[in-house]
């Protein structure tokens, strides 16, 4: 779940973290009591700075994600259906905004787009 | 910490320690190979000493190289890593200096060991002429003196740096290959006695070097 | 005490070309401190210095709160170091060498020690001259952490050592410092993995500190611009032009320092407009940033 952290990205490792505990979560991967690895575990096993775990764990916390049980650990909250729909939805806009983007660059038109992603859904269904 | 510096040192330098022990050992003994009550072999008192005094010149040949090669195996393995260990350790220089100096010391003792027993023995099993005596201990405790303050004057020239160390002991190395080159070519050709002069006969811990070493004498 | 390390108005001398001039430095305790140049800049001489190996002509160093060289000897008993070469003897074993160290290091801990001897999979019984060069690194790391240092310094721990064995120490590395909330002062050439662990980035060149800041500030600092109908002037701009090259007819990419997201406007203001906006890595940053260095006359203020 945690490979692939990318600290080339220009997102900040401590969001790339709680991104992925959170779509975890809006996919039902990660169920409500599942407990996450503990700070030191997750620093060493990516080899972060452990204070960038922590600033993940917490701004999880904020978001009511998880919740810090001290001496515990850190664990998954119970989250709304709506709420994790809310989570699916904004990573599905960040996909498309991201292909979007990289078709630009590409110089593949939004027509040409639309009949790649109907063929490529078309294909995949039953 | 001593015991661990002991134990380093003492792989480096196991093997130094070993034959200089039975070198020590077997030095006196064969020093005193004519003297034997054999009436038809012994040797008369002239002749015994002047035997004795022969073998007496390898003592403080043996007593210089032990302490020049249990000294250089003190400084091997920090001249090899450049010191750094030493001087990261936490203690300060001078105590570094200390235990490393201390260890070496406990190595030389078997080889002092080791010719008291020889001096001990052959004292025990030589007949002598009339007239002589042994002095297997006096032998003996001279012995660790110059063992010792060779070890000292060798453990001060290593322990500078590397480089320093390296040159000194180059130079001494140099001059003894000239030496004996010319000895052996017949060339007239005297470095070793004005060193000698100067350095042993000042009075000093180097005096113990010069003189006779005669385990049986008058 | 709230600096791990502090350096104050360095000055070193080695012979008549290399010196180390002026240098301000400070590592904040329980903070993962990166520090990078290229080959000759300064780095292990900066790392000797701290250790209290090399005296300063001129300046103050402090560790853990304790002037330097001065107070070496109590000192050095909670600062692990893992030097760039391997300096052990090669005739003790591993075990041996840890018996070594731990006689001299009043919190070794033993357990911990073998423990680690089982996650870094070495044979305790071979001699440490006979290692590969990453078991040496290895036990290297080994020994600096089972002291249970307040601070560890590391130069080049991981330089030539292949990928797993460089996770493995590094793992390490974090799991104690997890635990022990340890100050580390790491130098290396792979920025890649600094990027990853460090919160705050130094970069020496040629003698002097070039940058000094919290690594998202030097990353979040320099940025890459695909600008189409890029204007001629930039003297009016708000953040500080780097380099610029042409991508063909109509567009440049250009190398800016400082930039805020605002910042389009004083293109729109000009007919220009930024297509696109990349931030650097490291690697790129830091090469960047000793190119500016090196372009800028001597003393003046780059970042």
């Amino acid at each position: 779940m945690f490979d692939h952290i990318d600290p080339r990205s220009p997102t900040p490792l401590y969001a790339q973290i709680a991104a992925r505990v959170r779509v975890a979560v809006a996919a039902g991967n990660l169920r409500p009591g599942d407990a996450l690895p503990s700070v030191r575990q997750l620093a060493s096993r990516l080899r972060v700075n452990p204070a960038t775990v922590v600033q993940a764990y917490r701004e999880l916390e904020t978001d009511g994600f998880v919740e810090l049980r001290q001496g515990a650990g850190t664990f998954v909250r119970e989250v709304r259906a709506e709420r994790r729909a809310g989570e699916r939805a904004h990573q599905a806009a960040s996909l498309v905004r991201r292909m979007v983007a990289e078709a630009g660059r590409l110089g593949v038109s939004v027509d040409e787009l639309h009949a790649a992603i109907a063929e490529e859904i078309g294909a995949r269904s039953p | 910490m001593f015991r661990v510096v002991l134990y380093g040192q003492w792989k480096w330098s196991r093997i130094v320690v070993i034959l200089g022990t039975l070198a020590g050992f077997a030095l006196p003994i064969l020093s005193v190979q004519g003297a034997t009550s054999d009436a038809a072999n012994a040797m008369k008192a002239g002749e015994l000493l002047a035997v004795i005094q022969s073998w007496g010149v390898l003592y403080p040949v043996l007593a210089a190289t032990i302490g020049l090669l249990v000294a250089i195996a003190t400084w091997a393995p920090d001249h090899r890593g450049r010191h750094v260990l030493a001087l990261s350790l936490p203690l300060p220089r001078w105590r570094y200096v200390l235990l490393r100096f201390a260890a070496g010391l406990v190595l030389l003792v078997p080889t002092m060991l080791g010719v008291l027993a020889g001096a001990v023995l052959a004292s025990a099993t030589a007949t002598l002429p009339p007239g002589l005596e042994t002095y297997p201990v006096a032998l003996a405790i001279r012995f660790a003196l110059a063992l010792a303050v060779a070890y000292a004057v060798f453990f001060a020239i290593s322990a500078g740096t590397t480089r320093t160390s390296g040159i000194i002991l180059g130079i001494i190395g140099a001059v003894i290959v000239v030496q004996v080159v010319a000895s052996a070519a017949g060339i007239e050709l005297d470095l070793t006695s004005p060193v000698q002069a100067v350095v042993m006969n000042w009075p000093g811990p180097l005096a113990i070097f010069t003189g006779r070493w005669m385990l049986i004498d008058v | 005490m709230s600096n791990a390390v502090e350096i104050h108005e360095l000055d070193y001398r080695a012979g008549k070309s290399f010196a180390i001039q002026d240098l301000d430095l400070s590592v904040s305790t329980g903070s993962i401190y990166g520090f990078l140049g290229p080959n000759g800049s300064g780095k292990t001489t900066t790392i000797r210095l701290i250790l209290g190996l090399l005296r300063a002509r001129a300046g103050t160093i402090q560790v853990l709160g304790e002037p330097m060289p001065l107070a070496a000897p109590a000192v050095l008993a909670r600062v692990g170091f893992v030097p760039e070469q391997p300096h052990l003897d090669p005739t003790l074993t591993v075990r041996e060498t840890m018996r070594f160290r731990a006689a001299f290091y009043p919190k070794w801990d033993g357990v911990w020690a073998e423990q680690l001897l089982q996650t870094f999979d070495l044979d305790a019984e071979r001699l440490f001259g006979k290692l590969s060069k990453g078991q040496k690194g290895k036990v290297m790391m080994l020994l600096a952490l089972a002291q249970r240092p307040d601070l560890l310094v590391l130069d080049e721990p991981t330089d030539g050592l292949d990928p797993v064995v460089r996770r493995d120490m590094l793992s390490a590395l974090i799991d104690y410092v997890s635990q022990h909330g340890a100050s580390v002062f790491i130098s290396s050439h792979l920025v890649h993995e600094l990027e990853r662990m460090c919160d705050w980035i130094g970069v020496m060149d040629n003698g002097r500190l070039v940058s000094h800041m919290p690594m998202e500030q030097f990353k979040n600092g320099i940025k890459r611009l695909l600008v189409s109908e890029a204007p001629a002037d930039t003297g009016s701009a708000p953040f500080a032009v780097l380099a610029r090259d042409r991508n063909g007819a109509a567009s440049e990419t250009w190398l800016v320092r400082g930039w805020e997201s605002d910042m389009t406007a004083w293109f729109d203001g000009r007919g220009a407009s930024v297509q696109s906006i990349v931030d650097l890595d490291l690697e790129d940053g830091f090469v960047e940033l000793l190119r500016t260095f090196r372009r800028a006359p001597h003393g003046q203020e780059v970042l």
